[in-house]
Order: C-alpha cells, then structure tokens, then sequence
C-alpha cells in the first residue's frame, strides 16, 4: 500500500489491522509543520493521511486488485494535533454496495481515546463483481 | 512570519513564488502567483505528490492539501491576520483524475464574518474550465 509515491513521502506505516478497522501512523516529521519549530504538522498532511488510509480500507474490502475512485472527502478537525506527536487514523468500513464504498475514519493524536479530526469518504470501484 | 512575507508580495503586481517560509509548503512545492489581480495558487509537479502510479495520477489529499492552502491564502491576502485562522472544515468533490502536471487553486470567500469564514476553492490543471477538484472550507478566525 505505501509503495503510493504520496504515502511515503509522508512516512505513513500500517500499525495494525484488526478485522476490518485499519490503524494507519503518520509519524512526526519537522517537514510537515506549516510553522517551523511549532511541532505542529500541516492540516494538509492530515488530510492526505485520511484519504490514503480511507481509500486502504477500501483496497482491504477486496481480495483481488481494484481501481478505485475517491468521489468525496469531509474532513472535521476538531483540536490541533500534539505538537511532536504522530498522528494516527483508525478506520471503519461503514458499507460496500455495487458501486460505492462508505468508509470513516477517526484521527487521533497523543490520546488514543479522543480523536482530534474525523473524516468520512464515498469511493467507488471497478468492475461488477462483488466484494469479498 | 507569512505576515512580512505576503506584504512584501502585496507590493507587486505580478509575482510567482515559493511558499518556502513553510516546511510543508516547501515539501508539497506550493507556489502563490498573482496575475490580472487574481491570487493562484500552485502545487509544482514532482513524483512525491503521486497517489496512483498506474496510471499516474495526483493523490488526491495533495490535491485537498493544495485547496485548503488557497483558502489560508487567501484569507491572508484579503486581511492583514495576526493569526492564522483554524480550519473547521473541508468538503472535496474529485471531479477528474490528477495528471501528473502543475496543478492551480483559486479560492473565493463566500461569507467573512468577524467569527468564520466560508470560503469555495476549485483546483484545475492545463484547462480553468475543467477543474479536477472543488472544496467548501470553513474557517474559525483568531483573534
């Protein structure tokens, strides 16, 4: 999955899967502050984050390969990320149809327990045939 | 730090610069251009900003990333903010699939309230009529 040209270059990782709920690391990097010296990375990035993890999730519904389409993103950005702390998504599957995937994921920075941002996406897919 | 920056830039007319003030800014290789009075701004090309490498195609966060970063602009090119305004939001529509080429985002601010901003962003790439992206922002101002 991070052999995505994007994804690497924001150093995102895969920590673990659990079912179908991915947890997907983009580590603290000072290339990705939009302040220098804030500790603080860039929105931006955490929207890159969401979308790559989300469009994972979709990639996971699926045993072979499919090329696949992200329609639309929303992002909510609740608080600021801890400063020098990675920032990690958790994803969720919400339904795979004929076409579409719904998927969310929820962006949590130093506490694990409450999410700093949260994102939802409808993507869809090639070919007919079912989901796995 | 954007502040002097941008007051430097508000000076001229017509400009293409590096928006190297910012670690990110400068790994994303984001641009601000004004030309005919209109504020752009630029996502250069190069292989890192790739989502999809067959075909090839942008990823589409770089894309949203690009169009949050017109939005900050141009709030920052309308005022002179002491703060940089907190994102509460963004909506992306992918129109059409990112080549691997310059892209362009202009903002436009539907509502500036003393509190928020709703702003609406388009991104696009060789043609202005066929945008490969659209974006609703919603901005928290700070005071």
């Amino acid at each position: 999955m991070f052999l995505i040209p994007h994804a690497r270059r924001l150093g995102l990782r895969l920590l673990e899967k659990q079912g179908d709920n991915l947890m997907i690391e983009m580590p603290y990097n000072a290339e990705l502050e939009i302040i220098p010296g804030s500790g603080i990375v860039a929105n931006g990035a955490i929207t890159a984050l969401l979308d790559t993890a989300l469009g994972a999730a979709v990639f996971d519904q699926f045993e072979e390969y499919r090329r696949i389409v992200t329609l639309d993103l929303r992002v909510d950005y609740f608080e600021k990320p801890e400063p020098f702390s990675s920032v990690v998504v958790k994803t969720r599957c919400l339904k795979v149809t004929d076409h579409m995937v719904f998927v969310q994921g929820d962006v949590y920075s130093k506490d694990s327990t409450d999410p700093i941002a949260h994102g939802v996406a409808v993507f869809s897919y090639a070919e007919m045939e079912k989901a796995s | 730090m954007i502040l002097p920056f941008l007051s430097k830039l508000k000076e001229k007319q017509t400009f293409d610069e590096s928006l190297d003030i910012s670690p990110y800014a400068r790994m994303m290789g984001f641009r601000l251009m004004r030309q005919d009075d209109k504020l752009t701004t630029v996502m250069k090309f190069h292989s890192d900003l790739i989502g999809s490498p067959f075909p090839q195609a942008l990823h589409g966060g770089s894309v949203a990333s690009l169009m949050e970063m017109a939005a900050l602009m141009q709030l920052f090119w309308d005022r002179d903010l002491v703060h940089i305004p907190k994102a509460i939001d963004i909506t992306i529509d992918y129109l059409r699939s990112g080549k691997p080429e310059d892209t362009f985002a202009k903002a436009r601010v539907f509502r500036r309230g003393r509190r928020f901003a709703t702003l609406h962003v388009e991104a696009w790439q060789s043609n202005p009529d066929k945008p490969i992206a659209s974006a609703m922002l919603h901005f928290q101002m700070v005071e």
